[in-house]
């Protein structure tokens, strides 16, 4: 009898859970908001013990996965995920980590027959008809209670390429920007600059530690994961990215973003595709003098990581005359300096066979610049 | 980052202890008077992501238990981040068993308070992964919290298991060491090792050599409590301790078990800290309290010459570069180089903690700043050291059983750029904290400026050569009587170094043109008096004292604790090459060609491994250290290629 009971709460819960919690989330800012976020924190650690059943440490009896199916539809279509991204800042601290899972969670599920390779019904339903759920999660980063959160759930979702473009491609209510799902975005357009991606510059460099390294690490995500999309991207909106990445990140006073996005700026420059982005890069002169400015760097990790750069336009076969013109000028200190260059790295071996493969580049220019032959 | 004034927050006073990166301080949040705990760690001195630094932040700030360390904020101050927590003045169970090993009834205690606290972690989904008595904490009115989260991981929902080679070897269950998958089991092994750690003061296997330890754990049956202990509490032990992980009981099912559902109350722990307490004050114990002091500064106005040239008179691009002024950076020689560290790192001055680091170039490496950080490694992170021992060398806690603290023994390698110079490059793969605020010099005399060549070779010879051999020797080493002479020889050559490193030099040249003509000598010690220099170049790091982090690239399972070492970045292997491409440089030779160097280096590696099982304490290692060659050579060829194949 009590089997049957609780077969009958657990159905009814399923589609009543998700309603309380947005009735709960909608009155936060009313009268006794206090007792409603009580009342939501129970709600929502309840959503979460269904959707995970034993998988923790749990021992409360499963739900069917009918019955997950149930729930996940009914928390699509409460609209829950939008409701609970926009205001995760203000959830009690443990219901922050309960949304955390309770997305992890929808954000995975499959109904039971949907074919394994597919993906996850929410995340499609997001993606086509609800993409300021993601560009909501990315303003997480507002604050620092719900940065961790949110950062954790956007780079599992990123790994979607769908989902990566709803960010990359979020320009307001511009033509093409994925406010309307991922089937309206316009790749062959350059980006305004106030969508939702270009937040992250602000993000990394204003936010307080936490936040910003967060930040940073969904940012990186973001550039390096889908290579059939970031070159594109980035070829599209190439003064755009790279002036607010060259003054905002490399150029920061924070170490941290400064080292860190020095590296990913390397990364990101010798990823085999992002050729066309790269020689772009290089072709540019002052670039090449943000970039020596960063041998002189006074912290030897900045030095180094600098370096990765640097290598790329000396190594560059087909240097354009500005960035010779600037080589040249300065072939003498240059050779000087990387001679002693980080001497103390003696057991680094790859960087002291590019440092001497540069200093050989470096000797062996020509003296006058060329214009360079492809 | 916005966070640059955040630090004036706080009131930082003495230092605490070192942790696995970085140093901890007590300080006072100016605006409520707290007093809390906070660990400076500087990211110039480490190589990899600062996003693994992050990862502890992240574990540690999504836990609320009043059985972990209160997290409380965390912020950047030019290239250190200080992070917040909880000061528990009760120091760590290590600290506490100084004094004598703990009774049941306080053992019974404390493993309770940790199992909850692990019941608490492994609820979230967290696994500590480095349970020991220096990462058990308590505060001043007994309460038990866990400590160190340096390498505790966040399972998701996807992995539910692990792969990752981390811990401490005495303290590892036998499935995290063949890096078979494991979970938060892995916690409960752990537990049972340090209850028999407080019973009798050290781990199981404590005067095994912690390499082969790394064997014996998967092979062996699990250690049991021995001696004159209660039927529960040997139970207890015995039930953690199970090999089989998946028969291993969780924490919330031992909090049933009667050892500890009979356990007092936490107040009862005040009798340890008391205890302590007393014993410091016998000993009379001279509390030196180490100072902290910014050591981040602008040094000296910008050369403009020294500037590159563009065609353009200055771009703005360029000011903004360089905000804050400092030394054109090439540097052009050793001298200068340590010139210039030294001037940054300025020491702290434990006598007069206001005055500003010396003006006067010192590029000595004080011995005794050395050998502090040799020595302190043991002291849990955020546990307060109730007294600031004297800084002699080499202290005597640096045997195997207790010394192994929370590192991230070989990931955490610090840039030699930043401490190389200084330290010699044969220390700072086992010290990635080293550069990070120095304790003081314990010599106050002015070192003797290197003006020659030979002295300042003496010196380098000192400090690359000398002092990590004996460092090294000493670690090994398991005698009191011997570790006590040997610390008095490592005194005498600090000594020497500080005074005459020229004489140093001399006397080291004689011994080894003495030994190349005896004939006997020079044939045992025919490699290393290819440069003096091969044992020396041991650096600790082929031993992990400490925590021990290795990513296993492949997340095949390697199930035959052999395989272990072959996993592709094993960090043996990686400290071999490191030691081995870093071998020519300090050998005193003047002319070698490269065929020279690699034939060197590679006797240098004969001599040492397989060859030499001379080093007190190693003499069982002679197994595994073949293995570990063979990979190593492996590794060579493939990286030379033709050149050595061909040899």
């Amino acid at each position: 009898m009590s089997f049957l009971f609780g077969r009958a709460r657990a159905r009814t819960n399923t589609t009543e859970l998700p309603k309380q919690a947005r009735e709960h989330i909608l009155k936060l800012d009313g009268p006794g908001g206090a007792a409603k976020a009580d009342e939501l924190a129970k709600t929502l650690s309840q959503i979460k013990q269904m959707l995970q059943g034993t998988h923790g440490l749990g021992t409360e009896s499963d739900a069917s996965p009918e019955q997950v199916l149930q729930l996940v539809t009914s928390i699509l279509d409460e609209d829950l995920l939008y409701l609970l991204a926009a205001n995760l800042y203000r959830l009690p601290f443990e219901s922050r980590k309960d949304t955390q899972v309770i997305f992890s969670y929808v954000f995975r599920f499959r109904p039971p027959t949907a074919s394994p390779g597919s993906d996850p019904m929410a995340l499609v339903y997001v993606v086509e008809k609800r993409p300021q759920v993601l560009v909501e999660l990315c303003k997480g980063y507002n604050y620092k209670e719900s940065a961790t959160p949110a950062g954790t759930v956007l780079r599992e979702v990123l790994k979607n390429k769908d989902a990566a473009a709803v960010i990359l491609y979020d320009d307001g209510d511009e033509e093409g920007s994925s406010q309307g799902g991922v089937a309206e975005i316009d790749e062959e357009r350059s980006q305004t600059g106030n969508g939702v991606f270009w937040m992250f510059f602000e993000w990394i460099d204003k936010s307080s530690f936490e936040v910003a390294a967060d930040a940073f690490t969904t940012f990186r995500e973001l550039l390096t994961k889908h290579k059939e999309l970031v070159p594109k991207y980035l070829t599209w909106n190439f003064d755009l990215f790279f002036t607010k990445y060259n003054t905002i990140l490399v150029q920061s006073n924070s170490y941290v973003t400064k080292r860190q996005s020095i590296k990913l700026l390397g990364e990101v420059l010798l990823d085999r595709s992002n050729y066309n982005v790269m020689t772009e890069y290089v072709d540019r002169g002052e670039h090449l003098k943000i970039c020596m400015n960063l041998l002189r760097d006074e912290r030897k990790m900045v030095q180094y990581e600098g370096f990765h750069v640097f290598k790329v336009f000396v190594a560059n076969p087909h240097k354009s005359v500005p960035v010779q013109k600037i080589l040249l000028m300065n072939r003498e200190k240059l050779l000087q300096f990387l001679s002693h260059f980080l001497e103390d790295r003696t057991d680094d071996e790859q960087f002291i066979d590019e440092r001497e493969f540069l200093i050989k580049q470096i000797k062996t220019m020509p003296s006058t610049p060329m214009p360079p032959q492809r | 980052m916005a966070d640059e004034g955040v630090a004036s927050h706080y009131q930082v006073l003495e230092e605490l202890g070192r942790g696995s990166f970085g140093v901890v301080y007590k300080a006072i949040e100016k605006a409520t008077g707290e007093t809390v705990a906070i660990k400076h760690i500087d990211l110039e001195s480490s190589e990899d992501d600062i996003q693994e630094i992050q990862q502890e932040i992240s574990v540690l700030s999504t836990c609320a238990s009043s059985f972990v360390t209160k997290y409380k904020a965390s912020f950047l101050r030019g290239h250190k981040l200080w992070i917040v927590m909880e000061y528990l003045g009760g120091g760590s169970c290590l600290d506490l068993l100084k004094p004598g090993v703990f009774n049941e009834v306080h053992i019974a205690i404390i493993c309770r308070e940790l199992l909850f606290g692990l019941e608490y972690l492994h609820t979230e989904g967290k696994i500590h992964r480095d349970i020991k008595a220096a990462n058990v904490l308590l505060s001043e009115s007994g309460k038990v919290k866990l400590a160190d989260f340096g390498v505790a991981a966040q399972l998701t929902y996807m992995k539910s298991q692990r792969n990752t080679f981390v811990g401490t070897p005495f303290w590892m269950a036998p499935e995290v060491i063949q890096q078979a998958g494991y979970d938060f089991k892995a916690d409960i092994w752990s537990l049972g090792i340090t209850a028999i750690e407080l019973a009798l003061g050290e781990p199981p296997h404590a005067n095994t050599h912690p390499m082969k330890v790394l064997f014996q754990i998967p092979k062996n049956p699990p250690p049991r409590l021995e001696g004159k202990f209660s039927k529960e509490f040997k139970d207890f032990v015995s039930q953690c301790l199970v090999k089989d992980a998946d028969h291993r009981p969780t924490a919330r099912e031992l909090l049933k078990h009667r050892f500890v559902r009979s356990a007092g109350k936490v107040e009862a722990l005040q009798e340890l800290i008391q205890r302590k307490q007393m014993a410091d004050a016998k000993a009379d114990r001279v509390k030196l309290p180490v100072f902290y002091q910014e050591t981040l500064h602008n040094i000296s106005p910008k050369d403009d010459s020294d500037e590159w040239v563009f065609d353009t008179v200055k771009s703005t691009v360029l000011k903004r570069g360089t905000v804050r002024s400092r030394k054109p950076s090439p540097t052009f020689s050793l001298e200068d180089g340590m010139r210039k560290l030294d001037v940054k790192d300025g020491p702290l001055q434990p006598t007069t903690p206001g005055t500003v680091r010396r003006s006067t170039v010192r590029h000595q490496p004080s011995a005794a700043h050395h050998q502090q950080q040799g020595s302190v490694r043991r002291v849990s992170n955020g546990s307060p050291r109730a007294s600031i021992a004297p800084k002699r060398p080499l202290q005597p806690d640096m045997s195997f059983g207790n010394s192994g603290s929370t590192m991230r023994l070989f990931r955490r390698v610090p840039s030699d750029s930043s401490t190389t110079g200084q330290l010699g490059a044969g220390a700072t793969p086992a010290d990635p904290k080293s550069n990070e605020n120095r304790p003081p010099p314990a010599f106050h005399t002015t070192p003797v400026e290197a003006t020659s060549k030979e002295s300042s070779l003496g010196r380098r010879l000192y400090n690359r050569v000398l002092e990590p051999s004996l460092d090294e020797l000493h670690a090994q080493t398991a005698g009191s009587t011997k570790r006590e002479a040997l610390a008095k020889l490592c005194d005498a050559f600090a000594i020497l170094d500080s005074v005459d490193p020229e004489g140093a030099y001399h006397l080291l040249r004689n011994v080894v043109s003495a030994v190349s003509q005896d004939g006997k000598l020079s044939a045992a010690l025919l490699q290393s008096s290819g440069g003096n220099s091969a044992p020396s170049k041991t650096p600790l790091d082929g031993t992990p004292q400490g925590t021990v982090v290795v990513k296993s690239r492949a997340a095949a399972a390697l199930v035959s604790p052999t395989k272990l070492i072959m996993s592709h970045d094993n960090p043996h292997l990686l400290s071999h090459r490191r030691r081995g491409s870093a071998a020519p440089d300090v050998s005193l030779a003047p002319a070698r060609s490269p065929e020279k160097e690699r034939d060197r280096e590679k006797m240098a590696m004969e001599a040492k491994y397989p060859g030499r099982p001379a080093v007190p304490g190693m003499e069982h290692c002679k197994a595994l250290s073949d293995l570990l060659y063979a990979r190593w050579t492996d590794g060579l060829r493939h990286r030379w290629g033709g050149a050595v194949a061909g040899a």
